[in-house]
């Protein structure tokens, strides 16, 4: 590089093309490997800024997710039972080797670790998707930039939730399948089974994946060679890619004597939703037009209404773009797994969302973002196919970005805090933290209603009584002066089992006495008197 | 000779229709009258916080109104120190002056006032046309497109009343035309003084000047390449153009400290006086929900300007913008939509500006959808999408110029344009204050009777009230019913513009051209 002078006012720089040309080529063939340092110092950086500002586990699910994980080796009763049948159990298994460290748990870091793999992860296999496609390295970076940067993306990274888990592994799983649709390969096919096992390992939307990529596989290889070679392929694809959901169901039957209790159980979604639907909150079910209306507004607000008009164009292009391989283009049809999922749980009342401009709140909102690696992807085709205006793109995706950062608009951190998937449980969590943490004795408390509590409280485990300790439990609820020093639950909220188990109890409505009444749970103290009867360590006999 | 006598007979065009459609009433308002019924309510008073500016800058020498203007600038008031002072950047009441004096001197000062915005339509006009021609669309051709912004866009209501779009329109064509017209030297010095104005004007034109900007940047270098290198020169002096931005917001710096007692708190960013009382204290009222976070409705509320663009806001935006029935282009000027067609071919095409051009569109509307108001208030049309309606109508101008001998397309287009005349016609000459359909529900439930929000208020009005138009209540009122008026007049433009398509499509030479 030459910088001078030639002529007054005047400066001239030379930039030599070999310099240049080995600065580009070295770019290009190190590209994953930028991409994985860049993305990783972003995530790191938000995990960071997110936790320095208190707002990394303001989600009610985050802190259960991480309280689950500590459950299992840490508890009153540790082990993997703990893992319990609300949640399916892979996010739980991945914290395990870190959720023992105080801090790892209580940061959040435990499950936002996998969350920040996932978001460099999924990154990643847009790229790679994008490349399969033949897209141009321009429209596979826009393609990245515009997951990468989203802002909800971001938060939800700097989370213990499951959604970038589970992006991460549907679009592996999609990345696979269309790789696959070019080669047949049959070790392609165990590859998009493992990433589809995984997803069934994560959330239910998983589920719905293994099926479609099962349908889309049969009719491919129906359509091509017959029925034979298809019922062969699918029975050896779902053998493999299923193994994870029959694990699930195997599990419920051991630990709760019912192979369907995560359907029936009393702490199901099905259970919850019925609940809300007595309320009259589930506006969704059966209203086909309300459920689809609600889901995109998720999805708008999670990403943005001119990237998804983008994105809409893009698909519209790569569906009749006949230098795609018609396979390829069917297969790309599973991309919109996530928006055909959402919308027929909303329709059958398997979900709840709630979006302000519909319900006047919000709730879930963000299962919206599990579409935003699906419009990152036709956007990077976008601006591969329409080159005269991917610069005009780039500089509107800026534009927009730039806005709403200035302005935090993430619409699932809004959620955390002010909509319904937040719980602020500072008042309880902080009685706990400064009168129980350095005091001894046991707190009765339902993990099904309070888990917040008990995270933001930051008590060990161990020194909780609930539903998952079994004889502790039992004997609590029977007895609790000889068990629990405080009892914390939600008088009169018959989803509280504490409450429901205590309600009738005479040692409890006589050797108890209310503390204090903050909105989301109730505060009782074992009278003086009672003191001296009570169990302050766990008993060894208990404990098999 | 022949283009001088094209370009009379436009000017000619123009001033006639402008002159025919101008809204106002003869006389010099006093301070104490300019709230009569008069002058506001049935009067042309429709946005009173720019001309209350204006009038107190040349009638009582000062940034801060006296209670009569006070009263008068409500709601567009705020308070500082005590004082009430205008809710708006400056830029339009100082550039209406010369109008007002004018007028005033002939006894028509609110007239001439206005006569102001109308002189920007004009050189928009002329500017859509220039700026065509040089992009190699034939002048007939360039012409239709310079007359459909002026006359068949919301254009029109707003260039014959004193609102800020037409001067930022000018701003960003004129910006346009130096790009393309001058040498780089004298066209980055203007460029970087109308960028400078055009904050002065309205702090968002910030935002859509930025591409111009962008653009002005790369006239500052060249770039050579041979084998072995690539040559980047920059010419200094090119870069030193960048100052002149400097003076005119150094005029905006200190008529904010002197209005809100610093120089670097923004108008849009301070308290909103909606009412006052009978003793001259502001009262607080409150603000609609649905349009709260309107900069124009912000009571007591210290805001970042950056603040009052909210990404979420834009999908409700694009439905404003677009689609509803009290503000969508489908609905009040849907012949732009050929100017997104010509757009999409236009850039496709890789023509000169194509990007500049679409840029700014987009910056247009993307910045107007995350705007909080994105209703412009009680108004005609989207009044915020003047600047890219102007730079639609070049695009439209090249879709015509393709299409100009497809029978079919001309008649769907005839069709359309004469449907946005008569909805923009019919806005010129009554009002263009419709409300935002939230509000006019609201308004609706508490006056138990219906309160319309689209065009059809507008036929209510020159049913009931007449026309706003300064010539026909001044000359034409007695002889002349407002409906046949404005039948009249539409019909007039619809001629025009029906003489020039055929033209156009008759004696343009396109293999010329493309």
């Amino acid at each position: 590089m030459k910088i001078r002078i030639v002529k007054f006012f005047t400066i001239q720089l030379d930039l030599d093309l070999r310099h240049i040309r080995s600065v580009i080529d070295f770019l290009k063939n190190h590209t994953i490997l930028l991409l994985i340092i860049t993305l990783s110092v972003i995530s790191v950086l938000s995990f960071i800024y997110y936790y320095i500002i208190e707002l990394g586990f303001l989600y009610n699910d985050a802190r259960s997710h991480l309280d689950i994980g500590r459950r299992v080796v840490e508890n009153l009763k540790p082990g993997f039972a703990q893992l319990g049948s609300v949640w399916l159990p892979l996010p739980h298994l991945l914290m395990i080797p870190t959720i023992w460290n105080d801090f790892m748990w209580h940061s959040g870091l435990s499950g936002a670790i996998q969350s920040m793999i996932s978001y460099v992860g999924t990154s990643l296999f847009i790229y790679l998707l994008l490349r399969e496609l033949k897209i141009d390295l321009f429209g596979r970076l826009i393609g990245v930039g515009v997951f990468a940067f989203n802002l909800n993306i971001l938060y939800i990274q700097s989370t213990a939730m499951t959604e970038l888990l589970l992006l991460a592994t549907m679009t592996a799983a999609v990345y696979e399948l269309i790789v696959w649709y070019k080669d047949e390969n049959l070790l392609r096919l165990l590859r998009i089974g493992f990433w589809v096992l995984l997803s069934t390992l994560i959330r239910y939307d998983g589920w719905f994946l293994f099926l479609f990529i099962t349908v889309i596989i049969f009719s491919h290889i129906f359509y091509k060679y017959g029925y034979k070679k298809a019922e062969g392929t699918v029975i050896l694809f779902a053998t493999f890619a299923g193994f994870g959901i029959l694990l699930w169901f195997l599990w419920n039957f051991m630990i709760f004597k019912d192979p369907m209790y995560f359907v029936f159980g009393p702490y199901s979604a099905n259970a919850q939703q019925k609940a809300m639907e007595a309320a009259g909150a589930l506006p969704t079910k059966y209203n086909l037009y309300i459920s689809f209306i609600t889901y995109m507004y998720a999805f708008i607000y999670n990403s943005n209404p001119f990237f998804i008009f983008i994105a809409f164009i893009g698909a519209c292009i790569m569906w009749f773009d006949k230098r795609i391989k018609s396979g390829v283009r069917i297969a790309s049809v599973t991309l919109f797994v996530p928006l055909f999922f959402n919308i027929f749980a909303l329709y059958f009342g398997h979900s709840s969302l709630y979006v302000k401009d519909i319900m006047g709140s919000w709730f879930n909102v963000r299962y919206g973002l599990v579409m935003i690696p699906t419009m990152a992807i036709f956007i990077g085709y976008f601006v591969h196919k329409i080159k005269s205006m991917r610069y005009l793109f780039l500089g509107l995706f800026f534009f927009i970005t730039f806005f709403s950062y200035v302005n935090a608009e993430a619409v699932s951190l809004d959620d955390a805090i002010s909509g319904s998937s937040g719980k602020n449980v500072k008042e309880v969590s902080g009685w706990l933290k400064k009168n129980a943490k350095e005091a001894e004795g046991f707190v009765l408390i339902s993990v099904a209603s309070h888990d917040a509590i008990i995270f933001s409280s930051g008590m060990q485990m161990s020194r909780f009584i609930h539903e998952g300790t079994g004889d502790y439990w039992d004997m609590a609820t029977a007895h609790p002066s000889s068990w629990a020093r405080w009892i914390i639950m939600r008088t009169y909220d018959e989803g509280d089992s504490t409450f429901r188990s205590l309600r009738y109890n005479k040692e409890f409505v006589n050797n108890y006495k209310l503390i204090y009444k903050y909105p989301f749970a109730d505060i009782y103290e074992i009278k003086e008197q009672y003191l001296s009867q009570l169990n302050l360590q766990p008993v060894s006999y208990m404990n098999r | 000779m022949g283009k001088n006598i094209g370009n009379l007979l436009l000017l000619i065009f123009c001033l006639l229709i402008y002159f025919l459609s101008i809204r106002g009433i003869a006389g010099n308002p006093k301070a104490e009258e300019l709230n009569s019924l008069k002058w506001r309510n049935n009067g042309p008073f429709e946005q009173t916080g720019r001309f209350a500016l204006l009038y107190s800058i040349v009638e009582d020498h000062s940034f801060k109104f006296s209670l009569p203007l006070a009263r008068f600038a409500t709601p567009d008031l705020a308070m500082i120190d005590g004082n009430y002072v205008s809710l708006f950047t400056p830029g339009v009441s100082f550039i209406a002056i010369p109008g007002y004096l004018i007028g005033k001197y002939f006894g028509f000062a609110q007239v001439g006032t206005f006569a102001v915005i109308s002189i920007f339509a004009i050189c928009n006009i002329f500017l859509i046309r220039a700026i065509a021609v040089k992009l190699s669309i034939p002048s007939v051709t360039a012409t239709i497109g310079g007359l459909i912004f002026a006359f068949a866009s919301p254009a029109f209501p707003y260039a014959v009343d004193l609102y800020q779009h037409h001067i930022s329109t000018f701003l960003i064509l004129f910006s346009i035309y130096s790009l393309l017209y001058f040498t780089d030297f004298t066209a980055l010095i203007l460029v970087w003084l109308l960028f400078g104005i055009s904050i002065f004007v309205d702090y968002p034109n910030f935002l859509m000047m930025l591409p111009i900007g962008i653009y002005a940047l790369t006239r500052v270098f060249t770039v050579k390449r041979n084998i072995k290198a690539i040559r980047f020169e920059f010419d200094l002096l090119k870069v030193f153009t960048l100052i002149v931005i400097i003076f005119p917001l150094i005029f905006l710096l200190w008529f904010n400290q002197m209005s809100y007692g610093d120089p670097f708190r923004l108008s849009g960013t301070t308290s909103r006086i909606t009412k006052i009382d009978v003793n001259g204290k502001p009262v607080d009222v409150k603000v609609n929900k649905n349009i709260s976070k309107s900069p124009e409705n912000i009571v007591s509320k210290q805001v970042s300007i950056f603040n009052m663009f909210d990404t979420r806001l834009m999908l409700n935006g694009f439905y404003i913008h677009f689609i509803s029935q009290d503000r969508g282009i489908f609905m009040y000027t849907p012949v732009m939509i050929f100017g997104f067609i010509g757009g999409v071919i236009y850039l496709k095409k890789k023509k000169k500006f194509a990007m500049l051009f679409s840029y700014i569109i987009l910056i247009n509307i993307l910045v107007y959808s995350m705007w909080g108001d994105p209703w412009g208030g009680w108004s005609f049309g989207s009044r915020y999408l003047i600047p890219a309606y102007a730079i639609l109508s070049i695009f439209i101008a090249y879709l015509l110029l393709l299409l100009r001998a497809r029978n079919l397309f001309l008649i769907v287009f005839f069709a359309v344009l004469s449907y946005s005349v008569a909805i923009n016609t019919l806005g010129a000459v009554t009002s263009s204050l419709n409300p935002p359909r939230v509000e006019a529900d609201i308004l609706s439930r508490e006056a138990k009777q219906e309160v319309k929000y689209t065009y059809e208020r507008n036929m209510d009005f020159i049913s009931n009230q007449g026309s706003k138009s300064f010539f026909f209540n001044t000359y034409g009122s007695h002889r002349i019913s407002a409906w046949n008026y404005y039948i009249y007049l539409t019909f007039f433009i619809i001629i025009v513009f029906g003489f020039l398509i055929l033209y156009n499509s008759v004696v343009t030479d396109r293999r010329k051209f493309l």
